[in-house]
């Protein structure tokens, strides 16, 4: 057995749960607060690495920056920009897309959302053509810390390790993603808005009885939601220097299944299940099956929940009358 | 108020000599190239710059005694090609009775369903860039063509992937000198074709394959975990089957990142779409580290005549670089143009002189023949390196593989 | 003490009335007690009529009369699609996100009875029966661990089984071919003859697209009226309340999935033998979402308002949209007037999205939809009118 190995996949597990995870906190909020399974919001993770790469190209970043206070400064502003500006392109969705709907059956907004990924994808397609776009990767993808794990050999079954490489990279974006995941919670559960949100989740007619504003919440609840996905975003421009038009459909779809298999509306489920599927994902390729790693991806999914029918940490909700 | 009849009777003489004076006059014939190609949504990168290219053709290659119009058709359905709007559109190109050839389809899957139609019709298809041997080939070739087996409908320009996937091994194994060599294949048809072929003739000629995985679906960007499990393996030499657009080029990029950079990368011909200046292109995408060390396949003989010229014509009218298939949109539509010259627009006339054996085109691909089957005789392949200097491609040898891998080189 | 009981769809109720189409008179009542065979000639006048509708104005301006047949024989799979999700949709309330799934099995059932890959050849006509029976056990099986899940975790389960199968098919090179697909499947044969369909005349396809669907909506709606199809919508409204009268939900949803499924292998049997061939790449998720797109946007829960939905839809997304260039290029020969020369054709995506954002904002209950469904989202407060139509699908 290669320790190296397992723990290299490892790493690359974490750093695209980290991503994963960001944006299935996005999913699991909208759908906690108006039980809406928002399919744009791949889309706005897109969008979001496409600011990114207009904010450098704007601002003539080219490539790697070495000078830290220099690189300290463009990531904030790149995080700054992105999630402001997705943060806004959320709420406007939610303002106009599925405000009106909000009394209608599911499936209207359902439709809807699937309506403003097309449109989404198809304004980026016309902005900026369908071809695989490269972003200046201003951490350096390449610098970080090698290190073997400690080998040994107990009783005939014999530990190796080859060379790990944990780049700043990688660490950069897991620190990143565990401390917003971790300001998102302490938000909800600290704050006045983060009760507003929490009770309009719960019964949004008590929660208006009791003086909170609906609208305000719901949109806050988007901006939030949105804004993570724009960091996720960034962090996939930092990690790949790559974008296209069509990489929020996947991403998407696997973070929502990460949502739901944490249980859909519970944020500390919705980070527990990006990292699940991304261990998943990434253990399929070490055995030689990523061809398969869709269909063993949804497969445990769904037997996660035959057993489990409302997620790893979903609870029952009561049943509504 | 009553109408006057003398009035109506001017208006129906006026219009009556309209009619018969278009009528009259000679004129030029007009007759319709169809094209079917996937031309929106993801495909657009795909189908635009081969339709532009057969335009240019027709535009350049004028037919005396013919008016050519080009009418194309979109086999794309809600942004993805797809069989059963193909089959639509062939349906279509073939009860218009104006259309004497069609340049097309694109797509693998696509073209069977729509070989049975046009084979049953009569009416001549030309793909710039199926390459799955199937298509045309064996059995399988056959059974597509049941109406009519022995008068094929169906010719292409391009090699099919059991040669060129023959010319990639001899790549890893003669050229780079890579004893074991790792296969990634897009899963699509003609990726999956190219990596099988690989790896059946690797193997013949005494390498070992440490492993061949599939990468999935499209938007998928990460690559990581594959290449952690494949460095493991020691390959010597890492091989894509697919295209740019479903990865290539990110491929080689997180194989840099890696620390697998310094391990040669090879692929076909759907990496090859521009220097590392054009936008989105394999070397543009997996970047300056990444280009170092990569090989890439043609399935065209090196020294074509026209190709400067045909880059600066097709620049010159649409503005940008051509695409990875305009030269063979453009070389079907001379064959078809060379065809109406001879033979007239009657379809079962240009079908039978395109797809006789002992027919040569001269095309901006240079002199192409079909054989028995419809696929080009010509079975050379292009070996190119990347030149750091140039940031391009670099031609260094053609070999012909009429007759497996083991054949010398051709001058 | 009387027990609530189900309401009973009686004859003479505005149910009836409405579904005619006619207020309450005597044809109107006839039609509404015989909906089979209304149904049966309903689509057999509009059979009849559609191809030569087309030899008129505006019609003839997008092309000619072969090519609309060929185009409506193409639209029959879309509308039988439609018809079945609409059971698990919109009868029954179970959101399904991976109905594409079903059509593959079908189509690969198919595959496997008619190709020389395969090496079996057995007639069309009995693997329409097959094709059905399979896709509907897996419906069943499909149906069976989502039981348990509430709405949404069953969409996405759906979803999930919608991505596995083409992934299965494509992957499986020994079974299934892999990613060429299986090619040169045997075509139906003109019944007591022996003649094979053919691929230059879209006549016999259009034919038996039409009888198929008349015979699968004419069953659908018998399905809807009888005590499985208040079941289903029991389920649909208050699924607690209908296990409390004594519905056996296990069933019934399992039944729903089935039968829905069951119209997909129809589908699938029937496009594989036009097609001739089989592809895994055919049936992604864009195929499963825009039917449902086509059940929600035809008017979900009313069988004949979705398969007219999923007609026009299907006619506006493959001829409309394409043609569109040429269509508006023929009025504006020098470009539209403020912008100027657009090429409609990279912007299908773009006006599919405004269109399905547009239709949900301004009609989000469809195109064609049952009386209930306009009454829920137009006269909210008028709860009155919506509990006169107790039984209204």
């Amino acid at each position: 057995m290669d320790a190296g190995i397992l723990t290299q996949q490892t790493i690359n597990a974490l750093t695209i749960g980290a991503m994963y995870a960001l944006i299935a906190l996005g999913y699991t909020m909208v759908y906690g607060i108006i039980e809406l399974i928002n399919f744009a919001h791949g889309d706005v993770f897109m969008v979001g690495s496409f600011a990114t790469l207009w904010l450098l190209a704007t601002f003539g970043v080219e490539g790697t920056i070495n000078d830290p206070a220099r690189l300290v400064i463009v990531l904030i502003a790149m995080f700054a920009f992105a999630m402001v500006t997705m943060g806004l392109v959320g709420v406007v969705i939610e303002r106009f897309a599925y405000r009106p709907l909000r009394r209608a059956p599911r499936l209207a907004p359902l439709i809807t959302a699937i309506g403003v990924s097309f449109i989404l994808q198809n304004l980026i397609q016309a902005t900026y053509s369908t071809a695989d776009f490269n972003i200046p990767q201003v951490i350096d993808p390449q610098a970080g810390v090698s290190f073997t794990m400690p080998t040994f050999n107990v009783g005939g079954f014999a530990v190796t390790s080859s060379a790990v490489t944990a780049s700043w990279v990688h660490l950069f974006i897991v620190v990143l993603a565990v401390a917003m995941m971790v300001a998102l919670q302490l938000f909800v559960r600290r704050t006045r808005l983060g009760r507003a949100m929490r009770s309009t989740a719960i019964d949004r007619e008590a929660a208006q009885l009791m003086g909170v504003d609906i609208n305000t919440t719901i949109a806050l609840t988007f901006f939030i939601g949105s804004a993570l996905a724009g960091a996720a975003g960034v962090a996939w421009a930092l990690n790949y220097g790559h974008t296209k038009f069509d990489i929020g459909f996947q991403a998407g779809l696997k973070s929502f299944t990460a949502a739901v298999l944490g249980g859909i509306g519970n944020t500390t489920g919705a980070a527990i299940g990006g990292f699940l599927i991304a261990f998943v994902e990434v253990f399929s390729s070490q055995l030689g099956y990523a061809r398969w790693s869709e269909a063993i991806v949804f497969s445990i999914l769904i037997l996660v929940l035959v057993f489990k029918p409302t997620g790893i940490m979903g609870q029952q909700l009561a049943e509504r009358a | 108020m009553k109408p006057k009849p003398l009035a109506i009777v001017a208006l129906v003489a006026l219009v009556a000599s309209a009619c018969s004076s278009s009528a009259a006059t000679a004129g030029p014939k007009v007759v319709t190239l169809g094209v079917d190609l996937p031309l929106s949504g993801a495909e657009t990168p795909n189908g635009q710059p081969t339709l532009d290219g057969v335009q240019l053709a027709v535009d350049e290659n004028p037919v005396a005694g013919y008016t050519v119009k080009v009418v194309a058709k979109d086999d794309a359905l809600n942004g993805k090609h797809d069989p059963q709007t193909g089959a639509t559109n062939v349906g279509q190109l073939i009860t218009d009775s104006s259309v004497f050839a069609v340049v097309g389809p694109f797509n693998s899957n696509v073209a069977q369903a729509e070989i049975p139609k046009s084979n049953d019709a009569g009416l001549i298809q030309c793909s710039p860039a199926n390459t799955n041997p199937g298509l045309t080939k064996g059995a399988a070739g056959l059974a597509l063509r049941g109406s009519h087996p022995d008068k094929i409908a169906y010719v292409r320009v391009a090699t099919t992937d059991d040669i060129q996937g023959q010319a990639g091994a001899d790549i890893a194994y003669n050229v780079a000198g890579a004893k074991t060599a790792y296969i990634v294949d897009d899963t699509e048809t003609y990726g999956k074709g190219l990596a099988d072929q690989f790896e059946t003739t690797f193997t013949k000629l005494g390498g070992t394959v440490v492993g061949h995985d599939g990468v999935g679906a499209s938007g998928q960007a990460d690559y990581t975990a594959l290449l952690t499990a494949a460095k493991a393996k020691n390959p010597a030499f890492v091989y894509f089957g697919g295209v740019t657009a479903t990865g290539g080029g990110l491929l080689r990029k997180q194989m840099v990142q890696a620390g697998m950079g310094s391990i040669p990368f090879g692929g076909g011909d759907g990496i090859s779409d521009g220097s590392a200046a054009t936008a989105s292109s394999f070397l543009n995408v997996a970047g300056a580290d990444g280009d170092a060390n990569t090989y890439m396949t043609v399935a065209a003989v090196h020294d074509i005549p026209d190709a400067a010229k045909f880059a600066a014509s097709y620049k010159a009218k649409y503005g940008s670089e051509p695409g990875a298939y305009s030269a063979s949109g453009y070389a079907c539509a001379q064959i078809f143009l060379q065809a109406l010259a001879a033979k007239g627009s009657d379809r079962e006339a240009v079908r039978a002189y395109v797809t006789n054996t002992s027919s040569t085109f001269t095309t901006v691909l240079g002199n192409i023949t079909f054989d028995a089957n419809g696929d080009t005789s010509q079975h050379v392949i292009s070996d190119y390196k990347f030149d750091p200097t140039t940031k391009d491609w670099k031609y260094f040898e053609q070999k012909d593989f009429t007759s497996g891998v083991t054949t010398t080189a051709a001058p | 003490m009387n027990a609530p009981r189900l309401p009973v769809l009686r004859s003479d109720s505005a149910a009836r009335q409405w579904f005619a189409g006619l207020p309450s008179s005597r044809t109107g009542q006839f039609f509404g007690n015989h909906q089979s065979l209304s149904v049966i000639v309903g689509m057999s006048i509009a059979t009849a009529i559609l191809p030569f509708i087309v030899l008129l104005p505006p019609f003839s301006g997008f092309g000619n009369q072969t090519d609309f047949v060929d185009g409506f024989a193409q639209a029959g799979v879309w509308v039988l699609l439609a018809i079945g999700l609409n059971v698990v949709v919109g009868l029954a309330g179970l959101l399904d996100l991976g109905y594409a799934a079903f059509f593959a099995i079908g189509a690969y059932t198919y595959a496997y009875g008619a190709s020389p890959f395969s090496g079996n050849h057995i007639p069309f006509w009995p693997m329409l029966l097959v094709g059905a029976a399979v896709a509907a056990m897996f419906g069943l099986l499909l149906g069976a661990p989502t039981l348990r899940l509430r709405g949404d975790y069953l969409a996405i389960v759906t979803l999930g089984f919608g991505e596995i199968v083409p992934v299965v098919f494509n992957n499986s090179d020994q079974y299934t071919n892999g990613t060429n697909g299986i090619t040169a499947l045997y075509q139906p044969i003109i019944p007591f003859t022996s003649t094979s369909f053919g691929f230059g005349n879209p006549v016999p396809y259009y034919l038996t697209v039409a009888a198929i669907i008349a015979i699968a909506m004419a069953l659908l709606y018998r399905l809807q009226d009888s005590r499985l199809g208040r079941a289903w919508m029991a389920v649909r409204e208050d699924e607690l309340a209908a296990a409390s009268m004594g519905i056996n939900t296990v069933t019934t949803k399992l039944l729903a999935f089935a039968i829905g499924a069951s119209t997909s292998g129809l589908a699938g049997v029937y496009l594989s033998s036009k097609l001739a061939i089989v592809s895994p790449t055919q049936f992604g998720f864009t195929v499963s979402f825009t039917v449902l797109a086509m059940v929600v946007l035809g008017g979900m829960g009313n069988i004949w308002g979705v398969a007219a939905g999923a007609f026009v839809i299907y006619e506006i997304q493959s001829q409309g949209l394409k043609q569109l260039d040429g269509f508006v290029g023929s009025w504006f020969p020098n470009g539209l007037p403020v912008v100027g020369h657009v090429e409609f054709l990279n912007y299908q995506y773009l006006l599919y999205g405004l269109a399905l954002v547009g239709m949900m904002l301004l009609r989000p209950e469809g195109l064609f939809p049952s009386r209930r469904r306009r009454a829920e989202l137009h006269d909210v407060d008028d709860s009155a009118a919506a509990n006169e139509e107790l039984v209204e699908p």
